[in-house]
């Protein structure tokens, strides 16, 4: 195999850091607004008005239905037509969003659907609002099941990043891609690709670990 | 002070609660008895607005509950509407329903700070008050995982007594509980049921205990009040066989 180290340190290297801020960037951003975005969507589907609650179940059927490049380019060349002109990055990051908020309005669900029901109860008993019975007592007893899961997501977005350089995003991907066709050497920057991505899952698997035992100990007494 | 008015309740086609006629007078002790699946708890739920009705009227106070009166109509009660009335209530569970995550101390001053908007200095010495007279001063920073069934039995008695309410609901509050524990439990019940300042109704297994506090106790069978009476006379005297089975099977089994 032919490997240069100057050729790795030199180009790929540099290249590829700037590009992992922007791997870093798209994954943790639309983690957020997937974890908010999925809290929405839950409340909407489970809403006694079946005028809310069906297009909720309906869109969360439909987007995970279909696969996330589809949604992915779906955006990329409808928002222009409807006059939305956003640059592909703020693009790839909303469908990673709204994909994965849909998976996470599931997390959400069976983790407050496994509090007792003797928990809620005792919150209209004691005439508790909708708002400080989900703060104060139903979510942090979910928690423990929720986290690991929602880590989970978080490492599965990350992964999907890969999936922007398909609408020219300079993430990883799309960089190793592009010193590839530049150089005619495509070994160095694909290998150090993959590395820094199993590097950063391997982190993130262990900062979740790490989060997962603080949120235990803090709540199961 | 309640009054159920032809209340039914129903889960798909079977009817718990069949025309219920039921009342209580402020002030009174009242025990609810009956074979298990007669629609017992379920008087208790529909009444704290755990379970809707299908049919008839709830009033607490005059006020219905699952209705509210806007300009001499009665239309589908609001959730302020709701809320308001229920904070005349208050209900202690067969299985306690303590937050597990909080202290003893925090399960009593969660809903009095954000429902009843008092500071937490005042919560927490009501709280505090209310802990000591249901003899639990010493375990106020306890998790209930750290208490005994009739301890967290206790501090969720005294939860529901830091929301101020005029009636207490007590749902067999010692059918969970080891023997030995029975008694630390109903005796705050009994203290509660003689301060006169509350208007109590019990569901209750213990007779024996149902006859010492009660003013009337009503026996249910299959979604019906089929008796009532003052203690003496239902126990004493009881005229439905239903009743009279019932009570001798109890008597049996004790
Ligand atoms: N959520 C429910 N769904 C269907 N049936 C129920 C439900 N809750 C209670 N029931 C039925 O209602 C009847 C009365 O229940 P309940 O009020 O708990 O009786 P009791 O407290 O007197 O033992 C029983 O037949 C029970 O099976
Ligand atoms: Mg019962």
């Amino acid at each position: 195999m032919d490997w240069r180290w100057d050729f790795t340190f030199e180009v790929v290297l540099p290249r590829i850091w700037q590009a992992a801020g922007v791997t870093v960037w798209a994954t943790v951003v639309s983690f957020l607004l997937a974890l908010v975005g999925g809290l929405v969507l839950m409340l909407l589907k489970t809403h006694r008005s079946a005028w809310i609650s069906r297009p909720a179940t309906e869109f969360i059927e439909v987007i995970r239905a279909t696969p996330l490049l589809v949604q992915i380019f779906f955006l990329f060349f409808l928002l222009p037509e409807v006059g939305i002109t956003l640059p592909p990055l703020t693009t790839g990051i909303l469908a990673l969003a709204i994909y994965n908020s849909t998976l996470c309005a599931e997390v959400y669900r069976a983790g407050f659907q496994a509090v007792p029901s003797g928990q809620w109860e005792a919150c209209v008993a004691l005439n508790m609002s909708t708002y400080r019975t989900y703060k104060d007592v139903i979510i942090p007893q979910s928690l423990p099941p929720i986290v690991p899961a929602l880590g989970n997501y978080l490492v599965a977005i990350f992964k999907e990043t890969p999936l922007l350089s398909f609408v020219a995003v300079a993430e990883i991907m799309q960089v190793s891609k592009l010193i590839g066709s530049e150089y005619y050497r495509f070994t160095e920057a694909i290998t150090v690709a993959g590395i820094f991505f199993l590097v950063m899952s391997l982190v993130a698997a262990f900062l979740i670990r790490l989060v997962d035992q603080y949120v235990k100990r803090s709540i199961l007494h | 002070m309640i009054r159920f008015d032809k209340v039914l309740k129903a889960y798909g086609a079977l009817e718990v609660l069949k025309d219920l006629d039921f009342s209580v007078e402020k002030g009174e002790v009242v025990s609810i008895i009956g074979p298990s699946g007669s629609g017992k708890t379920t008087v208790l739920r529909v009444l704290m607005t755990l379970e809707d009705i299908q049919g008839g009227t709830i009033y607490v106070d005059g006020e219905p509950l699952n209705r509210m009166d806007v300009n001499g109509q009665l239309v589908e009660a609001s959730k302020a509407h709701v809320r308001r009335i229920r904070a005349k209530l208050g209900m202690v569970f067969q299985s306690f329903n303590l937050f597990p995550h909080m202290t003893a101390l925090q399960n009593c001053i969660e809903s009095p700070i954000y429902t009843q908007g008092l500071s937490k200095a005042e919560a927490v010495e009501e709280a505090t008050r209310l802990l000591d007279m249901v003899g639990l001063a010493d375990k106020a920073g306890h998790y209930p995982s750290q208490l005994s069934g009739g301890q967290q039995q206790r501090v969720a008695i005294a939860r529901t007594l830091a929301m101020h309410p005029e009636v207490l609901l007590f749902d067999e509050p010692t059918s969970a509980l080891d023997p030995e524990m029975v008694g630390e439990v109903l005796s705050v019940i009994r203290d509660l049921a003689k301060s006169g300042r509350y208007t109590i109704l019990l569901v209750t297994h213990q007779m024996g205990f149902a006859r010492e506090v009660s003013d009337r106790v009503c026996f249910f069978d299959a979604g019906k009040m089929v008796e009532e009476g003052v203690p003496g006379d239902l126990f004493g005297n009881p005229r439905n066989e239903r009743l009279r089975q019932f009570l001798s099977k109890v008597l049996e089994a004790s």
